[in-house]
């Protein structure tokens, strides 16, 4: 069962994730709709986003640049579809390549739910499109995210 | 450093872009069947379906074998697990995405408390 599941999913081209904050509400939606926020956790561990264009507003377009730990960039687009605050955010994002093509997109569906004093966020993101660059550009990529997480691993080394 | 046949790729996720042909694979994700068998539940004639499986074909995701008349298919599943896998790592950003704000969620409701404080 479990298995037909999961290839269910797949063939949807989709996946979804759940996460629970001890936070607000307001306080997670906030997070994820003002780019002063966004900056500050957006992208693998050690990243960091020089450029981060999100007005989050129907119809406007998203461009962030996320740095990896060795000064490679990784430029990402797309555009917002959806904002009900504080409840939902549906955007599509994708790659692009160094002339701001985009190499693959999804559509990601964002919903916060109020849970005990916290919040219950799940994300579910179906792949809209894949160019043949799409293949190559992710495992760059989880080699940037596998190089900060050593470099993280180095930085919780006991001091002194 | 995990490698992609980029191009199938491409034409993977194109084909799996529409539901008869999802709804297709799943049929053959059973075990092989002719041709006739798996047009049966179809709501469409018997050519529209064929278009569908040659779209299949040729992204490498069905095979087919000709005994007489017959027209047995198969699922090839390699190109599915290579595009399962594709997914799993753009997955994997995603939930480390979502780690990270948990760790900043916290450290700005710590800030705030302090402001409160002062």
């Amino acid at each position: 069962m479990k298995r037909s599941r999961k290839a269910d999913d797949f063939m949807g081209r989709e996946f979804v994730i759940t996460r629970e904050y001890d936070a607000p509400r307001e306080l997670v939606f906030k997070a994820w709709t003002d780019p002063k926020h966004l900056v500050r956790w957006w992208g693998p561990e050690g990243f960091t986003n020089p450029v981060c264009e999100w007005d989050a507003r129907p119809g406007k377009r998203i461009y962030v640049v996320m740095r990896g730990p060795d000064g490679t960039d990784y430029p990402m687009g797309g555009e917002f579809r959806e904002v009900v605050a504080p409840e939902r955010l549906v955007f599509t994002s994708g790659a692009m390549d160094e002339k701001k093509r985009l190499l693959f997109e999804f559509l990601h569906t964002v919903t916060l739910a109020e849970r005990a004093g916290g919040t219950l966020l799940t994300v579910r993101s179906t792949v809209t499109m894949t160019t043949p660059g799409a293949g190559r550009y992710i495992g760059g990529f989880e080699m940037g995210m596998t190089q900060s997480l050593v470099r993280l691993g180095r930085s919780v080394q006991p001091q002194g | 450093m995990v490698k992609y046949r980029t191009s199938t790729l491409d034409r993977t996720f194109a084909a799996l872009s529409d539901p008869t042909r999802r709804r297709i694979l799943r049929q053959l994700a059973g075990g092989s069947r002719c041709v006739t068998d798996v047009a049966r539940p179809h709501s469409m004639s018997l050519p529209a379906v064929s278009k569908h499986l040659r779209v299949l074909e040729s992204a490498g995701l069905l095979r087919r074998r000709r005994t007489g008349r017959v027209h047995t298919l198969r699922l090839e599943a390699a190109p599915m697990r290579r595009a399962s896998r594709w997914i799993g790592d753009y997955r994997r950003f995603w939930e480390g995405n979502l780690d990270r704000l948990e760790g900043y969620l916290k450290e700005v409701q710590a800030k705030e408390i302090t402001h409160e404080k002062e």
